[in-house]
């Protein structure tokens, strides 16, 4: 175990040393940079942009270049950002990071969520009429075309009812003299949806092993309301209730992505869930559940979903990856300053340093969340993980 | 001479058993018929320059023009809702007006009350032009239907590219196993790695990408990635099967079992990527050009953002021609493709057929 | 009904709905079982046997039909009830071994808790302990250790997943347990503990058994009653020892000839030219006339067939000129 640990780790280090050199290529490929159009204005004397040039090395060789970039990189050092200096990469990601974490965080458990369980209805009423038209509906919803579909939304909820925000995440106005920074609000709510989710998930673990399931599914409905009545005390408690307001006023803007991209996103999870369970279905044990008596429902659940739940989490997993990729689109026309704004803008205007960092930052969640996937599928399917051990 | 055609009958005869199954799927079905109105779309715009019934003139979808001329009324739009003239603040101008901010710049000595001449455009569908025209009386319908062909041809292409390439490598990664196979996994791994649109946008800032070019990057880049990984474990399966080994023994070479034992097991599943495969290249080819990377005249993208660019979006369906005809589009046709796949599952997948 | 009988299945029909037509897989079939006896059905593969069973449980394939028949279960009419008095007789009054034991646990479910699901869906109200312990008893009924119950499927031989469907099909204290061909997949040696274990829990639990296989020696070992199956049809039925001792129909008699002793002289096997009809045609003939080496003039294969009776409990399928 420890070796495949330990090789697995080197090669995951090799891949992403290919992938800096390969990405800093790629920014170079790129015409001009970030100077150009900064100081080739003529009321600057001619020398400005030749000196600044010069003082980040921009006219040295591509390969002294690429090797200083590595050799910094695994020194902690990431550089400065050419357009917003004196920030650091690591400041700006830091920053905007969170923004998209909450916003995309909060889809996925919802989408998540609402497509396994869609996904598993579809697959139990094979062959029934409404099988058709909601898978049909799930593809479409799959397949909409999405910057249109955000778009008619915000005309639909932001202008026409006027119910939601059209853009950014707040109202500057109310935010004037607030007495936190938008980013520490963030990090709260952040840190509450961590400890609400993973209470949850404890509650669900602990009750597993109740012996009459009608008892148990009130165990889990009352522990469910105790986390809500934790969360009103939470957020009236010292410094947070101070906050509440604030991180209302971010939660009212997210609103609206967050259902845009839901709905786009849960049909994925919706249409793999079905297509596993279709598979899991003709399985024998199907059958000898179906005799031992059992409720439609519980073999659905209990065998059916269970055994479909490895590949669809896995391909979740995946999933998360692209959260960024995803972000790009939504932050642009949401007008979010997350993660995806950011990288889109160091890529379009060529701020090198912060657009290595984000694609590193990429990089590595992609080959980490890669490894996650691959241990968690041992985690669940226990015949992977005797053969493991043994 | 006998055994040759017996075996071309019993390929006919596969065929048309499988396509019968296929014929059951209702999805699949409803795919298809979506697939092929498209590609009627796509294929009569040609048809219809050619024959003279359109002339390019009017109805050509990048160069055209038609614009009704019709004489509007310049107004000043006041402050106050509702008065005498308008009861809303969207009524104002009405259809027949024009707001003098908007025409003083070029018509300087022009005052509130004169008549000045206007080009309807963009005009609503009528007899002439079934979707009407854009803000460059260009006509809809005819835009549509090149996009249709954009979106075939660029799908197709890409898809098919992608295909041919992961699943060679995948068959080889799973025969071979060893270096081979963890190089290709790590190359998939590299490639998973990218986020594919700031790639594009790289991509798009330093060569100029037209249809062909994004054909050949999207079917690249699909090809060496994730798909890799799927088609090497279905080929996997295949490799075990005492079949393989029996034609190993019997001295088939290694190309030989590759190619006429595990490619044609593994081909159901590289069909069903293809088709899928042409879904995403579509919803992908709509979001460039939607983000203006793509240099090319007219696709479904384009027009949306085109539309948006010039705020009809959010006039809502004022004008409703220019919005809801593309965005509807790409999600027909992409869902479409995905539909025959599912569909195409039923058929080469027996464990999830009816029992 | 008959007091005596805890199973009366009269003139079952079903078929099967395909893509190719309809498969008429049981055709008029009608037999009795007495209770704490066991019943054996044999028949070679194809021939309607596993899809009497599964009709037996109403757990048929979806496309699958009862067109006309009767199942009484201990007094009660099952076909036609609905799915929730089913469920109650699933596993509670009937149960099942099930052929190819492999696969009949899920993989990633503890073999425990399988059976407890088993007996929570019927005994609601046990608690936790209770249930372990008769898992336990049940456990060494069929010479499993205890922490089997902790296992997964996979750590278990073929002969312990075996035993352990046996101890889930009595989990729930059926009266009439169906073994369809339970030992198959396994060695001659297992078989032969498999085989002791049922007939053991059989007469201590008072159990009725029917047991399924186109094995006949198996049948003849374990069975006091039995029937032949053909092309989906019952060809003769009766005390198993009257059926060995004095076979009535042509293709009993050829299952008997085509099995080899390892008593007595060296013979010549017989085997049977030809393949079982398609079941695809609603003939309601003798199925077995093209291929019955008895065939002479008296035949009129196109004529309905019934089951006639020729000696006590003994019946025999014969066409209605006969």
């Amino acid at each position: 175990m420890a070796k495949y640990v330990l090789s697995r780790f080197f090669q995951m280090g090799l891949v992403f040393l290919l992938f800096l050199v390969l990405s800093y290529i790629l920014f170079d490929a790129i015409p001009g940079n970030a100077f150009q159009s900064l100081l080739l204005n003529p009321s600057l004397p001619d020398y400005a942009y030749d000196q600044v040039v010069e003082l980040y090395g921009l006219n040295e060789p591509l390969l002294t270049r690429i090797q200083n970039y590595v050799i910094n990189f695994f020194k902690g050092d990431f550089g400065y950002s050419y357009l917003q200096f004196p920030k650091t990469p690591i400041d700006l990601i830091a920053e905007r990071l969170p923004r998209t974490l909450m916003l995309f965080s909060i889809v996925n458990i919802f989408s998540f969520y609402s497509g396994f369980f869609v996904g598993k209805v579809l697959a139990w009423r094979r062959g029934s009429k409404s099988e058709t038209w909601i898978t049909i509906t799930s593809v479409f919803s799959y397949t909409i075309f999405y910057p249109w579909f955000a778009l008619i939304m915000l005309w639909f909820f932001g202008l026409k009812l006027n119910w939601l925000p059209i853009g950014k995440f707040l109202y500057p106005e109310k935010w004037y003299d607030a007495p936190f920074d938008s980013d520490v609000v963030f990090i709260e709510m952040i840190k509450y949806t961590l400890y609400f989710s993973l209470l949850f998930f404890l509650i669900n673990i602990f009750t597993r092993n109740i012996e009459s399931i009608s008892k148990r599914r009130n165990i889990r409905i009352i522990g469910f309301a105790s986390l809500l009545v934790l969360s009103i005390i939470y957020w009236n408690f010292g410094k947070l209730e101070e906050m509440k307001t604030y991180a209302g006023d971010i939660a009212y803007h997210m609103i609206l992505p967050i259902i845009t991209v839901t709905i786009v996103a849960f049909a994925g999870t919706a249409l793999l869930t079905r297509t596993t369970m279709m598979e899991v279905l003709k399985e024998d044990y199907i059958l000898t559940a179906r005799a031992k008596g059992i409720s439609q429902k519980r073999i659905r659940d209990r065998h059916a979903a269970r055994t479909a739940l490895l590949p669809v989490v896995t391909s979740f997993i995946f999933t998360i990856v692209t959260i960024i990729d995803g972000a790009v689109l939504t932050e642009n026309i949401f007008s979010w300053p997350g993660m995806g704004q950011l990288i889109l803008d160091s890529v379009l205007r060529e701020d090198i340093p912060v657009a290595m960092a984000s694609f590193s930052f990429i990089g590595i969640t992609a080959l980490v969340a890669h490894f996650i996937a691959d241990i968690s599928y041992a985690f669940l399917d226990p015949r992977i993980r005797i053969k493991s051990q043994g | 001479m006998s055994e040759v055609n017996s075996l071309k009958e019993s390929r006919k005869e596969n065929f048309s058993k499988n396509f019968n199954r296929f014929k059951q799927s209702k999805i699949g079905m409803t795919g298809l018929v979506i697939v092929v109105l498209f590609g009627v779309l796509a294929l009569l715009q040609p048809l219809l320059f050619l024959s003279g019934i359109w002339d390019y003139k009017t109805y050509d979808p990048v160069v055209g023009y038609d614009a009704e001329k019709y004489i509007a009324e310049v107004v000043v739009c006041p402050d106050e809702y509702p008065n005498e003239r308008y009861s809303e603040r969207k009524d104002c101008p009405g259809r027949n007006e024009v707001t003098l901010i908007s025409v003083k710049p070029y018509n300087p000595g022009i005052k509130e009350g004169d008549t000045i001449d206007r080009f309807r455009q963009p005009a609503e569908p009528s007899g002439k032009h079934i979707l009407g025209t854009d803000s460059l009386g260009r006509d809809v319908f005819s835009q549509i239907m090149e996009g249709s062909q954009v979106a075939f041809i660029l799908g197709l292409l890409s898809a098919t590219l992608s295909v041919v390439i992961s699943t060679i490598l995948g068959s080889i990664a799973a025969y071979f196993g060893g270096f081979i196979d963890s190089y290709l996994m790590r190359q998939s791994d590299l490639l998973l790695m990218l986020p594919s649109l700031p790639l594009l946008f790289i991509i798009s800032a330093f060569t100029e990408l037209q249809v062909w070019h994004l054909a050949l990057v999207l079917g690249t880049l699909g090809g060496l990635g994730g798909s890799v990984i799927t088609i090497k474990s279905q080929a996997l399966q295949v490799k075990v099967k005492p079949f393989v080994d029996s034609a190993r023994i019997t001295g088939g070479s290694r190309m030989n079992i590759l190619f006429s034992h595990i490619l044609p097991n593994v081909a159901p599943l590289a069909l069903l990527f293809m088709v899928f495969g042409v879904t995403g290249a579509i919803a992908s080819e709509s979001v460039l050009s939607f983000l203006g990377l793509l240099n090319i005249d007219m696709s479904w993208g384009l027009m949306i953002s085109v539309s948006q660019a010039d705020g009809y979006i959010n006039q809502g369906l004022t004008y409703w021609w220019l919005v809801i005809p593309a965005g509807l589009s790409v999600t027909l046709l992409a869902g479409g493709f995905y539909l025959v796949g599912r569909g195409l599952d039923d058929v080469f997948n027996p464990r999830l057929r009816k029992r | 009904m008959n007091q005596n009988n805890i199973l009366e299945v009269k003139k079952l029909n079903m078929m099967y709905n395909t893509l190719e037509g309809n498969v008429n897989a049981v055709k008029d079939v009608s037999f009795e079982i007495k209770k704490g006896s066991s019943f054996g059905l044999v028949g070679e593969s194809g021939c309607g046997k596993t899809s009497v069973a599964m009709t037996l449980m109403q757990l048929q394939a979806d496309n699958a039909k009862i067109i006309s028949g009767n199942i009484i279960f201990d007094g009660q009419e099952m076909v036609g009830l609905n799915e929730k008095e089913l469920r109650k007789i699933r596993w509670g009054g009937i149960s099942i071994v099930f052929q190819g034991a492999m696969n009949a646990w899920n993989p990633v479910i503890k073999i425990g808790e399988q059976i407890r699901e088993a007996i929570r869906e019927h005994y609601p109200e046990n608690t936790r302990s209770e249930n372990t312990n008769k898992i336990n008893t049940l456990f060494k009924m069929v010479g499993l250790e205890q922490n089997v119950a902790d296992r997964y499927p996979h750590e278990l031989s073929g002969g312990m997943k075996q035993r352990a469907v046996i101890a889930l099909s009595l989990s729930c204290d059926p009266k009439l347990i169906i073994a369809d061909e339970p030992t198959t997949a396994l060695d001659v040696v297992i078989q032969d503990q498999i085989l002791k274990e049922i007939k053991k829990v059989q007469k201590d639990l008072g159990l009725s058994l029917i047991y399924i296989s186109h094995d006949i020696a198996v049948i003849a070992e374990m069975t006091d009653y039995m029937a032949v199956m053909y092309a989906g049809r019952i060809v003769e039925t009766g005390k198993t020892e009257d059926i060995f001792k004095n076979p009535k129909h042509s293709y009993t008699r050829m299952l008997l000839d085509s099995t080899p002793s390892i008593i007595g002289d060296k013979k010549m096997l017989k085997s049977l030219d030809g393949e079982p009809p398609s079941l695809m045609d609603n003939f309601s003939g003798c199925s077995f006339a093209s291929r019955c080496p008895n065939r002479n003039t008296t035949c009129h294969p196109e004529l309905d067939m019934e089951l006639v009776e020729v000696g006590e409990d003994h019946f025999v399928d014969i066409c209605s000129a006969k």
